[in-house]
């Protein structure tokens, strides 16, 4: 019988089953007749998935190409081909070489082939090492393939260390260099999204610096919060700054037993990231190269035709004030007057007429029909991709360089957001003694990016939402910028205000591994420095523009003014473990491991600001003369130390134990709490390994059954979360003229804190199957939070402060995840077509099992809770008549216009309790009024499905991945989904045309046309209900390739070892239920908010949008469609 | 083996014996209460809970807005929509008066920056007592076992002892009398506090009989006048320096505050960036609510000879232009009024009313900032005054007349002397003997003193929208003045334009018609008409005698004397029972 590529060899056993060592005709019959059932099933099954078309015969099926004619002189070949134990291997690729013409083994094995005198055979088999067979004189062949140990060897990097898959007991996945090949990518966190099932990366928005912590198996804490901790090579490390050319493998340690190694900061999972190593069999040069061409998946298709603009707005502003009133101005940038509505409605879009013209005062009045968001973007941005690693080697010693360059255009056309990356490994290592090895691994990163900043609202989408409309073009007459434009994009093209940061990270790692005692027990050890600096300098002018003929006025507050802000982080890290492994009489496999781990840091901050440029271009500080000087500084330091150890033990490779423990003490905590004891369990049972395991291992070729159970604390604390301090910062106020410094109440001492704790069971089933061509991985899982550091019980306002914290909170967190994965070969005209295609599909969903919230009052968590629950309102549809309104429920908590009269067309909510009215009740779970949950926030069911090939050099690869269910409330004010139903003067989404009630048209998405009613809290849209929440469930193709490798033939004329070129596609497609709706988000970071103006917002910011978190104002996410090439020599 | 692990516990033990870290950027509390920077730098938090803002109107009986007053629709509020019940401030207060007790700082000054603190303290409360009426006086942080957390309210009059304590204590030990910058909390501004919170109380005495505390009104009274008199005496002055025509607006649009009547003020500075926003708010339609004075009480503003404008025969017909001739320069400088100006880069351009803000046809100006390059961006750094003189002078003036002892002099160096500097040259040395009826009967029909209506007068215009407007109408009980109709200006005919600041272009037309003929290019036209095309109620209409404008004339609002006191939040009121609920509330 045939092996299947991934079942593990029993090195450590002697004991063979008993279908391994008997032949088959010793076989009982009722095994040999079960074999040829299974060999006819397993047949059919590959026959089907090659869609080979013939029958299945007894003898050889001869597929080659009809329209290959064989030469006269062919000669007929034929053979057996088994593997190595003598078993029989089905459905083997024989291919002549050079041509077309090939052939498969039979259900026995067996061949026959015509071939011209003198070919030379190619065999190949999934799982085996190819074999190329001079026939020479030969007429019948006995080929015996052997198997590739690649992938029964395959390892996986686990903590402090690697193990070899088939004896993982943990919740381990990992993925290869393969997720980042091909792909044009500003940095490694953008390229991981999705590639491991319950690794959940969402990243705020599309900027090219955008990273975000990785989040492993859903909520964490609802405490302290807490990410995965993230290794570069085994430390601590930031991966948006990596090359992701660089990275071998990044393993994702899920459950509790595989991470507790890290004690507290590996809670919440750990995702080890391992830098390619030298090849040193032969010196090599690579250089890889693509040329990107890139544009927003979404760009905003609003309403550019002014008049119908301008109908809309009236429309929307009477109508909230209950048709009584006349709009005078359409907000800042341009009045409103009945003449100039009249005159609009001639300046439709060809009519010729010129978009600006005075009146008799010489101000200007507008008429031009502006598509805003084209004017905002580039058609399309270039970004290249340079990476070049040279390595090689000896036994003694070995080294790597690679060098990057990213660099990509920013997509604004104008003051455009810049990027690039800069990356410079240097990695060696030497053979000292034949039990010394030394390595050194230094990293150089630099990243640059200019961020255009707005300085009248601070963010250019909101800039344009609420100033850009339609009318107003960019320009006056004389060249100047209109107001709108000056708010807007016309800041970008003025081009004065921006930030530029610069990040730059140096990190050196040297390491010593000793191995004693014929490398049973080794030593290593590690010590790591790494500097993280960020500086941002930050220049605010003033922005021109007019509004009357030669009068020039200039928006952006006082802000005239530069900045420069400097953080540094100062990392140290040490590491020292001695591993000590041994199999006692053949049957009892052990390895202990011992290690000590002591990391600190120390971060310091200062910003200075002053005002009064000397001249707008200024680009220092020095230039700045004003008196308005702000100096702002924070520092803080940590240290945390560890003992662990580990103790794995299998007993004839059936049995696999592993034990983990860590002692972790950290400086985050009150003396008597800084030290912790974190132990882990898990257990595997390889099940197909037993004596008793006779199912045929075509059906089942391996099986485990993997248990753990574990207990880590959260380290994720303030620094000084604890202690009783006084912060000091610079007034807002004047107090004799000037700022002064300022302390107040200092932050309310925590009722007690200790660690969080975080206890994950896990149970998984991975299996083999089909001849390891099906592998399936499945985990389960409970995590219980306990112990989770939130507010206490709420207390009465007169308390005066936030209720001291403590830990108080428990949740629990179930999930699952899986994945499976086909590999297979067929021939295709006579070339062997390799493909793969792998699932995943993840889930999970969080309870509150324990919150100080005794009344259950909404708004906060509660004792059973789902996390992520919506609270809403069913919407019952629109009102109808005078009527209707009259008999309906009282709605007089909510509004649809000024005064609070509802009209047909409003919107009319559900009397859920029948108590004839709507309202919230007492605002609690038991009592909601007549709310219910309406949906939840949480991703559930994420899934990815990526499908790859390659034939006779060309390759390709599929990579899709989704969420299957979630829920979005669009919020209040926010105008991309709202238009004007949220602020009268927003642009219209064209989406919304044809969807707007009237009494003609009754059966619309959108009620009646009424401005600010999604605007705040007790407005009628603003409300959460039914009818307007988004099912933002999602399949996006992100990653699709093609491409070629050069065949070595053509190579042999140059000096090239391989050289490959390559066609990729990114984000190039998404389906969603939400783009029935509207068409201006991409749903697949709905849940985003541009992050630059919440920092703005936080230091005391222009406006309540952004501090409200500026969702839907944000830098869109990026598809591009690049062309590359790699060459090695 | 063994020596690995001796190796490694060793280093364990190197590295981990100590494991505190301490916050170098943050301080403990030693250096905040044991030096006088540290005092200084904590008292200097206090003084952000002072609005940054001139647009600090509150309900009154002579301001219109453009939206339906929730407060006063009948049924329109209950405790569900109260708010207010915040004590954040008061902890912070408290913590300092509590921990301020570090003897290496002198007892003297440790008691200013507690007068300091003291005062806040009083400040965060009086408001808190007119919001809500009884309240619990806290006065320490309270720990999460403090009883008190769950008591009930103590009695307003002991919350109103307390601010008097305070502020004692403030006036006593504060150290400086008189701050040039008008930026710190000096003993005078504590004193300018007390006379405010005693007249405060002294008329609510008075007048809400059915308190049942008329017999301790003078006394509080009392105390107004003799707190008033400390800064009387502490060398201020009514600011005369740019004439009758600009004196009075000038205190609200200058930078620097004008130290000779400024007590206190918060300032602003455009060149550090310390700035407001409040032009958006006086100029905008969608931003604010388009306060307007309503005409009855622009017909208070008396003639430049000291008469009521109402003693003319055809006072009630009078166009706008007509109306403001001849008028206490005050109303010039409140409201757009013919030749109002602003400057539109650069240049000086006469401006009319914006009829779409004016709703009731005068627009306030008073806080306005010529230049229009401020409305639309928050540049504005004209100083925003919590404390002035003229307010002093009044409380004054108002407490000696409660008490029936105001002299002549006493007249003229208060109401005489804010009549002066706005031009006015009659009836400004001695105090008035005869009732104005028609001030008397149109807001204060239950007063006859003619002093005391006088004072009212006066105080109306001279405060109008600083933010006193609701309190005085609290504690003069004049609840059911703010149930009249919002009357506007006179209108003439319709269907004409009209110029109305006088530059020689017409800027408005009162139109019956939904759609005007003929329309004049520039010109505002104001539909009057009672229904909008879809039938709707329209919110600008005529009033019964066919020429005054009215604004939202079919919105009722209503009285009930339940409103005096906001009602406690509903969920407070569940977080702690015992607390109960105001009068008509529950």
């Amino acid at each position: 019988m045939k092996k299947p590529k991934n079942t593990q060899k029993l090195r450590l056993l002697n004991e063979r089953s008993i279908t391994k060592n008997s032949s088959p005709e010793e076989k009982p019959g009722w095994y040999v007749q079960r074999q040829l059932i299974m060999k006819c099933v397993v047949c059919a099954l590959i026959a089907g998935s090659i869609q080979v078309m013939n029958p299945v015969s007894a003898k050889a099926v001869d597929i080659q190409s009809a329209g290959k004619s064989i030469s006269q002189q062919s000669k007929v070949v034929s053979g057996t081909i088994k593997d190595q134990k003598g078993e029989s291997l089905i459905g083997v690729n024989i291919v002549e070489k050079g041509t077309s013409n090939g052939t498969i083994t039979d259900l026995d094995g067996r061949f026959s082939i015509s071939v011209s005198p003198g070919a030379t055979l190619i065999v190949t088999y999934v799982g085996y090492v190819p074999q190329t067979i001079p026939l020479g004189e030969k007429n019948s062949l006995s080929i015996i393939l052997k198997e590739d140990s690649k992938g029964l060897e395959e390892v996986v990097v686990v903590g402090y260390g690697t193990q070899k898959r088939v004896n993982l007991t943990g919740a381990v996945e990992q993925v290869t260099s393969e997720v980042f090949d091909n792909r044009p990518m500003a940095n490694v966190t953008q390229g991981l999204q999705g590639a491991v099932p319950n690794l959940n990366i969402s990243l705020a928005d599309g900027k090219p610096t955008r990273t975000s912590g990785f989040n492993v198996r859903g909520t964490t804490s609802i405490g302290q919060g807490g990410s995965a901790l993230v290794l570069i090579d085994g430390v601590e490390g930031d991966p948006s700054m990596l090359n992701p050319n660089d990275i071998a493998s990044v393993s994702v340690l899920k459950d509790a037993a595989s991470a507790a190694i890290y004690g507290a900061r590996g809670a919440f999972g750990v995702v080890l990231i391992t830098t390619k190593n030298p090849n040193k069999e032969r010196t090599s040069v690579t250089y890889n190269g693509n040329f990107s061409m890139k544009s927003p998946t979404v760009v905003p298709d609003m309403v550019s035709d002014s008049y119908q603009y301008a109908t809309m707005f009236k429309d929307a502003y009477s109508s909230f004030y209950d048709y009584a009133r006349e709009p005078s101005t359409i907000h800042k940038a341009v009045p409103f007057t009945q003449d100039w509505y009249n005159t609009l409605a001639s300046h439709r879009p060809g009519s010729g007429l010129p978009d600006v013209e005075t009146d008799a005062k010489g101000n200007y009045l507008y008429y031009a029909n502006t598509d805003w968001y084209d004017l905002l973007y580039k058609d399309q941005t270039l970004s290249t991709d340079h990476n070049v690693t040279i390595q090689g080697g000896s036994d003694k010693a070995d080294f790597m360089i690679s060098g990057r360059y990213y660099g990509q255009e920013g997509l604004f056309a104008y003051n455009s957001d810049d990027y690039d990356m800069y990356n410079i490994r240097a990695k060696g290592s030497a053979q000292i003694f034949p039990w010394l090895k030394a390595e050194n691994n230094m990293e150089f990163s630099q990243m640059n990016y200019h961020n255009p900043l707005t300085v009248a609202d601070g963010n250019v989408w909101y800039g344009l939402e609420s100033e850009a409309q339609p009318m107003s073009p960019m320009f006056n007459p004389d060249g100047t910028l209109t107001m709108a434009a000056a708010y807007s994009v016309g800041d970008l093209w003025y081009g004065k205000n921006g930030t530029d940061t610069d990040r730059r990270v140096l990190r050196n790692t040297t390491s010593f591994t000793a191995s004693f005692l014929d490398k049973a027990l080794r030593i290593k050890g590690d010590l790591t420095f790494r500097n993280t600096d960020r500086s941002e300098d930050t220049r605010r002018v003033q922005v021109p523009y007019s509004s009357k003929v030669g009068v020039i006025s200039y928006l952006g507050s006082s802000t005239n003014d530069f900045s420069v802000e400097d953080g540094t982080t100062k990392y140290l890290a040490t590491n020292i473990y001695g591993e000590y492994e041994k199999t006692f009489m053949d049957a009892h496999y052990f390895k202990g491991m011992i290690g000590y781990n002591y990391e600190q840091s120390i971060y310091e901050y200062l910003q200075t600001r002053r005002n009064g440029l000397i001249f707008e271009d200024a680009e220092n500080i020095n230039m700045a003369n004003g008196s308005g000087i702000k100096l702002a500084s924070s520092y803080e330091k940590w240290r945390i130390a560890g003992g662990f150890f580990r103790l794995n033990y299998a007993f004839r490779d059936r049995y696999l134990l592993e034990v983990n423990g860590r002692m972790d003490g950290s400086t985050k905590f009150p003396t008597n709490e800084q030290w912790a004891f974190f132990p882990s369990v898990s257990v595997g049972w390889r099940i197909s390994e037993e004596p008793f395991w006779h199912v045929n291992k075509n059906l089942f070729t391996d099986m485990k059954i993997r248990a753990s159970y574990g207990s880590l604390g959260n380290g994720n604390v303030g620094s000084y979360a604890y202690r009783e301090l006084f912060r000091i910062s610079q007034m807002g106020r004047l107090i004799n003229g000037t700022l002064k410094q300022k302390t107040s109440l200092p932050t309310i001492v925590p009722d007690g804190l200790t660690w969080e704790t975080a206890t994950t069971a896990n149970v998984g089933l991975d299996f083999g199957s089909l001849n390891g061509r099906l592998r399936f991985s499945g985990d389960a899982y409970i995590r219980k939070t306990t112990d989770m550091f939130t507010v206490g019980k709420a207390l009465p306002a007169v308390y005066g402060a936030d209720v001291p914290k403590g830990n108080y909170a428990d949740m629990t967190t179930r999930g699952w995840e899986l994945s499976l994965s086909w590999h297979d070969n067929f021939t295709l005209a006579n070339k062997p077509f390799n493909y793969d295609i792998r699932f995943t599909l993840a889930d999970y969903t969080s309870k509150i099992d324990k919150y100080n919230n005794p009344e259950k009052n909404l708004g906060s968590y509660y004792e059973g809770m789902t996390v992520g629950e919506i609270w809403g309102y069913e919407t019952e549809g629109f009102f109808t008549s005078a009527e209707d309104i009259a008999n309906h429920a009282s709605q007089k908590l909510y509004y649809a216009s000024n005064s609070g009269t509802w009209l047909p067309g409003d919107i009319k909510f559900k009397d859920l309790n029948d108590d004839n009215v709507i309202d919230y009740g007492t605002n609690k779970v038991g009592d909601p009024g007549d709310r219910k949950v309406i949906g939840n926030t949480t991703p559930r069911y994420t899934y990815s499905f990526n499908v790859g090939g390659d034939w006779n050099g060309i390759f390709f690869s599929a990579f899709f991945q989704g969420v299957g269910k979630q829920d979005w409330w669009p919020g209040n004010d926010n105008a991309l989904f709202w238009g004007q139903y949220n602020r009268p003067y927003n642009n219209i989404p064209k989406s919304m045309i044809g969807e707007i009630w009237s009494e003609e048209n009754p059966n619309t998405y959108f009620p009646r046309y009424r401005g600010y009613v999604a605007l705040q809290g007790t407005r009628e849209l603003s409300v959460t209900q039914t009818k307007y929440l988004q099912n933002v469930a999602y399949l996006r193709l992100k990653n699709l390739q093609v491409g070629y490798n050069i065949p070595k033939n053509i190579l042999a004329a140059t000096k090239m070892q391989a050289a490959r070129v390559y066609l990729s596609a990114e984000n190039i497609f998404c389906w969603s239920p939400l783009h029935k709706h509207t068409k201006n988000f991409d749903v697949t970071n709905i849940y985003g908010e541009d992050a630059e103006a919440k920092d703005v917002a936080s230091d005391g910011g222009t406006n309540s949008i952004i501090s409200n978190g500026g969702q839907s104002y944000s830098y869109p996410l990026l598809k591009s469609i690049s062309l590359g090439l790699s060459v090695t020599f | 083996m063994k020596k690995v692990l001796y190796g490694i516990l060793s280093l364990a033990f190197l590295f981990a014996c100590d494991m505190e870290e301490l916050p170098k950027s943050q301080i403990s509390a030693k250096p905040v209460f044991g030096t006088e920077t540290g005092l200084e730098m904590y008292t200097n938090s206090f003084y952000e809970v002072f609005p940054a803002t001139t647009s600090r109107y509150t309900s009154s009986y002579y301001i219109a807005v453009n939206q339906v007053v929730k407060y006063l629709t009948e049924n329109g509020f209950s405790a569900e929509e109260s708010s207010g019940w915040n004590w954040g401030t008061l902890r912070n207060i408290n913590y300092f008066i509590t921990n301020c007790t570090d003897e290496s700082v002198p007892q003297a000054t440790r008691n200013n920056y507690l007068g300091v603190a003291r005062f806040f303290r009083a400040y965060f409360y009086f408001d808190m007592m007119k919001r809500f009426g009884d309240l619990p006086w806290i006065n320490h942080p309270l720990d999460v076992n403090d009883p008190l957390l769950n008591s009930g309210r103590d009695a307003r009059t002991l919350v109103v002892d307390s601010i008097k304590a305070d502020l004692d204590f403030a006036i006593a030990n504060i150290k400086t009398a008189k701050d040039p910058t008008c930026s710190t909390i000096t003993s005078t501004v504590a004193a300018a506090m007390k006379s405010r919170v005693c007249l405060w109380e002294g008329t609510y005495r008075k007048y809400h009989t059915e308190a049942g505390l008329q017999a301790s009104a003078n006394q509080w009274l009392q105390e107004a006048a003799d707190a008033a008199q400390i800064v009387m005496n502490a060398g201020y002055s009514i600011y005369t320096g740019a004439g009758v025509a600009n004196s009075y607006r000038k205190l609200f649009i200058s930078k620097t505050p004008i130290s000779s009547e400024v007590l206190y003020a918060v300032t602003f500075d455009n060149t550090m960036g310390v700035v407001h926003s409040s032009n958006r708010q006086w100029t905008s339609v969608t931003f604010g609510s388009c306060p307007s004075l309503v005409r009855p009480f622009v017909n208070t503003y008396l003639m430049l000879d000291g008469t009521p404008f109402t003693n003319q025969t055809d006072y009630a017909t009078k166009s706008f232009p007509q109306e403001c001739v001849n008028r206490d320069n005050r109303l010039a400088q409140t409201v757009r009024t013919p030749g109002f100006t602003r400057i539109t880069g650069g240049t000086t351009v006469k401006t009319a009313p914006n009829y779409a803000y004016a709703i009731t046809g005068y627009q306030t100006c008073k806080f306005t900032l010529d230049d229009t390059q401020f409305d639309n961006v928050d540049i504005c750094d004209n100083n925003v005054i919590l404390f002035r003189y003229a307010e002093v002078l009044l409380n004054y003036a108002e407490a000696k007349a409660e008490l029936g002892s105001l002299t002549d002099a006493d007249w003229a160096k208060t109401v005489g002397a804010l009549r002066a500097r706005a031009g006015i040259t009659g009836g400004i040395s001695s105090k008035p003997v005869a009732v104005d009826p028609y001030l008397k009967s149109t807001f204060f029909p239950d007063v006859s003193n003619p002093e005391i209506l006088e004072i009212r007068r006066e105080r109306g215009i001279e405060l109008s929208f600083e933010g006193f407007e609701w309190s005085d109408v609290c504690r003069w009980k004049l609840g059911s003045s703010l149930t009249r109709d919002w009357e506007g200006i006179y209108i003439p005919e319709f269907e004409v334009p009209y110029d109305m600041n006088g530059d020689g272009t017409l800027d408005v037309c009162f139109t019956k018609n939904l759609t005007p003929a003929n329309k004049v290019p520039g010109v505002y036209y104001l539909y009057v008409g009672e229904k909008l095309a879809n039938g709707a109620k329209n919110n600008s209409q005529i009033a019964a005698d066919g020429h005054t404008l009215v604004y939202m004339k079919d919105q009722k609002r209503t009285w009930n004397d339940k409103l005096y006191f906001y009602p406690i939040p509903a969920n407070d009121l569940v977080m702690n029972p015992n607390l109960g609920q105001n009068k008509g509330w529950d």
